[in-house]
This record gives C-alpha cells, sequence and structure tokens, in this order.
C-alpha cells in the first residue's frame, strides 16, 4: 500500500501543466473572418486566493506534449472564474490547467514529487496517474462564440 | 450524544450482518464451492451501524470502568461481479465501542474516501491496492484517491484520524463519526503518506512514518495533534514495512528483504522476497535524524512490532511477530477472500537486542503471536508482559487471547474455542505497575453470528473475560485499534 506514491508521482510529474507558457509570450494568432473566441469558465475553485495557470492545447499532438497555443494566469478572488481567449482558430482544443494558490509560479509538489495545488482539463476530465487523456479532455471551437466550463471538483 | 444515521440506514446494516453470515463471493459462486465456516470474518458490511446498546453476555464491568474501544478494519470488498484482490484493500469501517456505567454500545461508520465513493457510483471494485488490480473507471491521481483508511485508529487533536499506510490519515469526527476528510498537516506535505503503526510517547507526543521505497518520511506530532516536525530520510533498501518502532532515544525500522523492486499494481506483485539478503534493522537517533547505524539479522518477514526500549549500556530491545517468509501478505490474504485458507508460516513472538557493539540477535519465545500490544506507559522502559492473539489452528484466524512473560518465559491465555476469532486486544491500565491493567478487545463469534466486546483482568487472563457483550452485527475481522477513558 505504500508504495503507491512512487507510482503516482512519476505519473503525476508527467504533467506538462509544469511547464506553462507565460502570458503573452505565444504568437497571437492573427484574427481572420473565421475567428472563434473561447470563454473559459472555472468552477469549484478551493481557495480564493492566488493565480489559476491555464494552458490551451490545439489537436492531441499539442496536448500530448507539444506547446500550448495559448496561456493564461487568472488571478483568483473566489470560487470561481472566467477567462476569455479571443482569435481563435476552428479546432479541437484541450486544456491543462493548475491553481498555484501560493502564487509563486510554480505547481508545488509534496517531499515525494506529489502535486499540492489543485489540477484540472476540460471538460472536467479526470485523469488515472496523469493528465486525462485527450479523447477525454478534447473539445471542437468553433467560428463565433464558444463556452468550455472546468470544475476543480 | 447524538449521531446522524437514520432507520433505513440501521435495518439496512441489521439485514447487512445476517447476510454477512452467508456470504458467497462471485468466485465461489463460480467454482461452486460452499463458503467455509470463517466466511463473515471477510463478508461485506453494506450499511453504516447506528449506535446500538449491546448485550451483556456474561460477569459484569468492573466499578467506575468507563472508556471508548476505537478499532478500524476493512469491511466492504465486493460490489456487483467484481471484488477486492487482498484482504488489505477493503474499505475501513471505524467501530466505536463504549463502555460506561456498565453498559456498552457500539456505532460503526465507513470512511467516506474518494474509493469508496467512486466504487458505490459504479457499483464495482476499480480502484488498485495492494493486492487488486486497477480496472476500467479508475481515478487515480494521488495516493488518496486509493486510500482505503482501513487499518489503525489515532484520537488527536479533536480528530479520531482512520489511517491507512499509503496516503494520508483521513479525520473523522469522535461524535458522529462523519468523515471530515484528509488530514494535511502542513500545505507542503499534503498527500505524504501516514502510516497505520503511530508511536505514542508518554507525554502524548507521536512518531510515525510513510514508506515509499527508499524514501521514509518520519513525522513527529506535538500531543495536541500538531506537526512537530516531518522529515525525509533515505533508505539503504526498497523494504516493505508495515509498522516500526521508538525507544526512548531512537527511532528503529526493521527492513526486510521484501523488497519493492518494481512499481506496478498489485502492489504486492512488485515486490519481492529476497531471503538472501538477510533482515536489517536501522536505528535513527530521535533528536538527529542524520545519526543512524545498522545491524544484520537473519531472514525473517513480519508486520508488527512493540514498543522498545533502551537499557543502561545503550542495548536496544523490542519484539515482534516474526513469519519465515511473507506468505500471507503476497497470497494467503488475497485466498481469504476467495475463501481459500492457504497455509503460511506462523508468526512467533520474537525478542530483538541490538548491542552498542553493533552486534544482534533474536530470543524466541516459541509462541505463536500476531497484533503484538503492551502497557504504553511503558514506552521507551523496559516492560516484562506482551499481549497477543494466538492459537492458529483450523481458520486462518486466531483463536486465543495471550500474554507472554518475557521474564518467567511462560504464557497466561484464553482460548476462547473454535467458533470465536479474536482481535488485538490492548492493555488499560489500572494502577502503577505493568501488572495492573484490564486488556480490551473484540472477538468475531461464528456461531452466534455476531461480534463481541471483553474485558479482561490482565493478572487473571487465563480465568476468562470479566465481562463479554454481544452486538447485533457480525463485522468482519478487523485490524488496529485505540483505547480512550472517560
Amino acid at each position: 500500500m505504500s508504495r503507491f506514491i512512487q507510482i503516482i508521482a512519476a505519473a503525476a510529474l508527467t504533467l506538462p501543466v509544469l511547464a506553462l507558457p507565460v502570458p503573452g509570450s505565444v504568437a497571437q494568432a492573427s484574427a481572420t473572418a473565421e475567428a472563434a473566441t473561447l470563454t473559459i469558465s472555472l468552477t469549484d475553485i478551493e481557495a480564493p486566493q492566488g493565480r489559476i495557470m491555464l494552458a490551451l492545447y490545439e489537436g492531441a499532438a499539442g496536448y500530448d506534449g507539444g506547446k500550448p497555443v495559448r496561456g493564461a494566469a487568472i488571478e483568483v478572488s473566489g470560487t470561481s472564474t472566467s477567462t476569455v481567449i479571443t482569435g481563435l482558430a476552428p479546432g479541437l482544443y484541450g486544456v491543462k490547467l493548475f491553481h498555484d494558490v501560493n502564487g509563486n509560479g510554480k505547481m508545488d509538489t509534496n517531499p515525494f514529487g506529489m502535486p499540492v495545488e489543485p489540477f484540472a482539463f476540460s471538460n472536467s476530465a479526470k485523469g488515472n496517474m496523469g493528465p486525462a487523456a485527450w479523447d477525454d479532455a478534447k473539445f471542437e471551437v468553433k467560428s463565433g462564440t464558444n463556452n468550455q466550463t472546468i470544475s476543480f471538483k | 450524544m447524538t449521531i446522524d444515521f437514520n432507520r433505513r440506514q440501521f435495518i439496512g446494516s441489521t439485514l447487512a450482518s445476517v447476510a454477512a453470515s452467508m456470504v458467497i463471493t462471485p468466485e465461489m459462486a463460480l467454482a461452486g464451492a460452499l463458503p467455509p465456516r470463517w466466511a463473515s470474518a471477510v463478508a461485506d458490511v453494506d450499511a453504516d451501524i447506528a449506535p446500538a446498546a449491546l448485550e451483556l453476555i456474561h460477569g459484569k464491568a468492573p466499578a467506575g470502568f468507563t472508556g471508548t474501544l476505537w478499532r478500524n478494519g476493512p469491511a466492504k470488498f465486493r460490489r456487483g461481479t467484481s471484488a477486492a484482490g487482498h484482504w488489505f484493500d477493503g474499505d475501513g469501517l471505524v467501530r466505536r465501542w463504549r463502555i460506561a456505567d456498565g453498559q456498552a454500545s457500539l456505532a460503526a461508520r465507513f470512511v467516506d474516501t474518494p474509493k469508496r465513493r467512486l466504487e458505490t457510483k459504479l457499483n464495482a471494485i476499480v480502484t488498485p491496492g495492494f493486492g487488486t488490480s486497477s480496472r476500467k473507471g479508475a481515478v487515480l491521481n494521488g495516493p488518496d484517491d486509493a486510500n482505503a483508511a482501513n487499518t489503525g485508529i489515532l484520537p488527536i487533536g479533536g480528530d479520531v484520524l482512520a489511517l491507512w499506510e499509503g496516503g494520508s490519515a483521513m479525520r473523522l469526527d469522535p461524535e458522529s463519526l462523519a468523515t471530515r476528510g484528509a488530514k494535511t498537516f502542513r500545505d507542503d506535505l499534503k498527500g505524504m503518506p501516514f502510516s497505520a503503526h503511530p508511536r505514542v510517547e508518554v507525554d502524548g507526543s507521536v512518531w510515525n512514518f510513510g514508506g515509499a521505497g527508499k524514501n521514509c518520511v518520519l513525522w513527529n506530532l506535538r500531543a495536541d495533534g500538531t506537526l512537530n516536525k516531518a522529515q525525509v530520510i533515505k533508505l539503504s533498501r526498497p523494504s516493505y514495512f508495515h509498522d516500526f518502532t521508538i525507544t526512548s532515544r531512537s527511532i528503529v525500522i526493521v527492513l526486510q528483504p521484501w523488497l519493492q523492486e518494481k512499481f506496478k499494481f498489485p502492489l504486492s506483485t512488485g515486490m519481492v522476497w529476497r531471503p538472501e539478503l538477510g533482515t536489517q534493522v536501522l536505528v535513527i537517533d530521535k533528536n538527529d535524524l542524520t545519526k543512524q547505524r545498522t545491524f544484520e539479522l537473519p531472514t525473517f518477514s513480519f508486520f508488527h512490532l512493540t514498543d522498545g526500549w533502551d537499557e543502561a549500556d545503550g542495548t536496544i530491545r523490542f519484539d515482534g511477530c516474526f513469519e519465515a517468509d511473507p506468505t500471507f501478505g503476497q497470497t494467503a490474504a488475497s485466498a481469504l477472500l476467495r475463501g481459500e485458507f492457504i497455509h503460511s508460516p506462523r508468526p512467533m513472538l520474537t525478542q530483538v537486542v541490538l548491542r552498542p557493539n553493533g552486534q544482534a540477535e533474536l530470543i524466541a519465545s516459541g509462541v505463536e503471536a500476531e497484533f503484538p500490544q503492551s502497557d504504553h506507559r511503558f514506552v521507551g522502559q523496559a516492560r516484562r508482559y506482551t499481549t497477543h492473539v494466538s492459537g492458529y489452528r483450523d481458520t486462518p484466524f486466531p483463536h486465543q487471547l495471550a500474554r507472554w512473560d518475557w521474564k518467567r518465559g511462560k504464557s497466561a491465555r484464553f482460548d476462547f474455542g473454535n467458533d470465536q476469532l479474536v482481535e488485538e486486544f490492548l492493555f488499560v491500565a489500572n494502577g502503577s505497575g505493568e501488572d495492573k491493567g484490564w486488556l480490551i478487545g473484540t472477538t468475531l463469534n461464528l456461531k452466534a453470528g455476531a461480534s463481541e466486546l471483553h474485558l479482561f483482568d490482565a493478572q487473571k487472563l487465563a480465568n476468562g473475560p470479566l465481562a463479554s457483550w454481544r452486538a447485533h452485527a457480525a463485522l468482519p475481522v478487523g485490524f488496529h485499534g485505540a483505547f480512550l477513558r472517560g
């Protein structure tokens, strides 16, 4: 029983949310006639403080180890918040995020390497010994307005 | 006392106890086998048990005896057509046995873990464990998602902590038994393992460990349950160990050669027995965890140890229940859930002596023993007696309560008979000496189809219980407990 830690810690450390882009560092897609807007609502936030670090990935290849197309650091002051991402090309996307509760800019781990700050994925998909699978986390962004709600519960 | 159980749950629990006495696992049904007579020892309890008075069936409680025996143990192994793969993987049911004014009562409630919530929703056992595979639908994002909270109990800081060994302690409300959530001693230590065998000092402060391969965290709590310190140490080998001990100066970790060589589920399938390596004992200075010594002993396997002590010349002594190999944990404890009795090496009460010159030796008592207990007022001090269960014969479970006298080299024992399976008994002091006290514990009466609570005079163990009470439910055999006076 006591050795769960090692298995899970190894998996958890592969969470790419550890390597989030600094907001603004990612090139903005040029707005086109088909550009889409995505509103991401975050609910069931455990602590009303710190920042939620968000990474948006396009396609399976991006989600499974590629670079995010957008990143955001969202200030938290309650149990829910939201952010709007504009100028997206229509397509399939996935979101990984973690709540930087103490605002130190990183996903903290305990001495055995387990994350101690909350994390979540689009569609509120749950991982199993690692990030939620692309098939569970993917969602379609169409031209126009789109909404995605993600629960930390 | 108030407790938030409803009538439906209570009726459910009564039915559950009836069902438990004739449980047939899916495996047995397929095999066409009849359940063994001890099947209720590993049966499922389907609902919490509301507080109810027990029936006094023998003797009477000593005047003024008041207290609560907290116990924990797995009590839900099967859902739908699926079953846990190991006795250690059932959901923890916390039992509160109370004695006051000559009356006794029992309440029991499952710890509300993420594992139990998920498996209730799916009506399937999916969460991996010590001997259980990960199945479709499992959600494992941290050790506490697999936390069965089923092994030990530590009442401290206003909570009753239900202990497992791979994850956090789970906090329970002592009155309602409702689960308050996982215990986080400090934000950066969230999810660190807090084992089921804390050692409590005379001043109420606590030492504990949490193992993960070669990494081990050592915990030190104040008597109020707050964290004094937690420090990670590296071990020389990735031993599996379920228990540790302390002396007045040292922390003692027994490194059996049952090694976590691979990390896969079920966990026991990645653990390899390497008898050629011998068993080592790591002794760590309580005041400076970097000061460590290692002693070499002949090979043995074990689950449980007792409080240790130092002698004037620096010799360390403690005892434990040692087995020739880990067959019980590897296979026999899995087979129990299938109604099979695999004979494994008997656990034998043995004293470990660690000399200041680095030599180490084992002193055999010659008696079969498990669930060793002692007068915890003597933690860190020389001690004469070890109370334990014994009498393994026609079932996988013990039938006797015994007390070994290390000075005279003999036991006092009471045999409950073939119909009774004996669980851990604890020493409750009544006077200043190690002789003065009671032994309190529980049995599962197979014939009556009910669990029982018993109180003995520790000095007159062979005379049988001073008082025995019978519950209206048959609870499966559990693991460890703690007793609180008052």
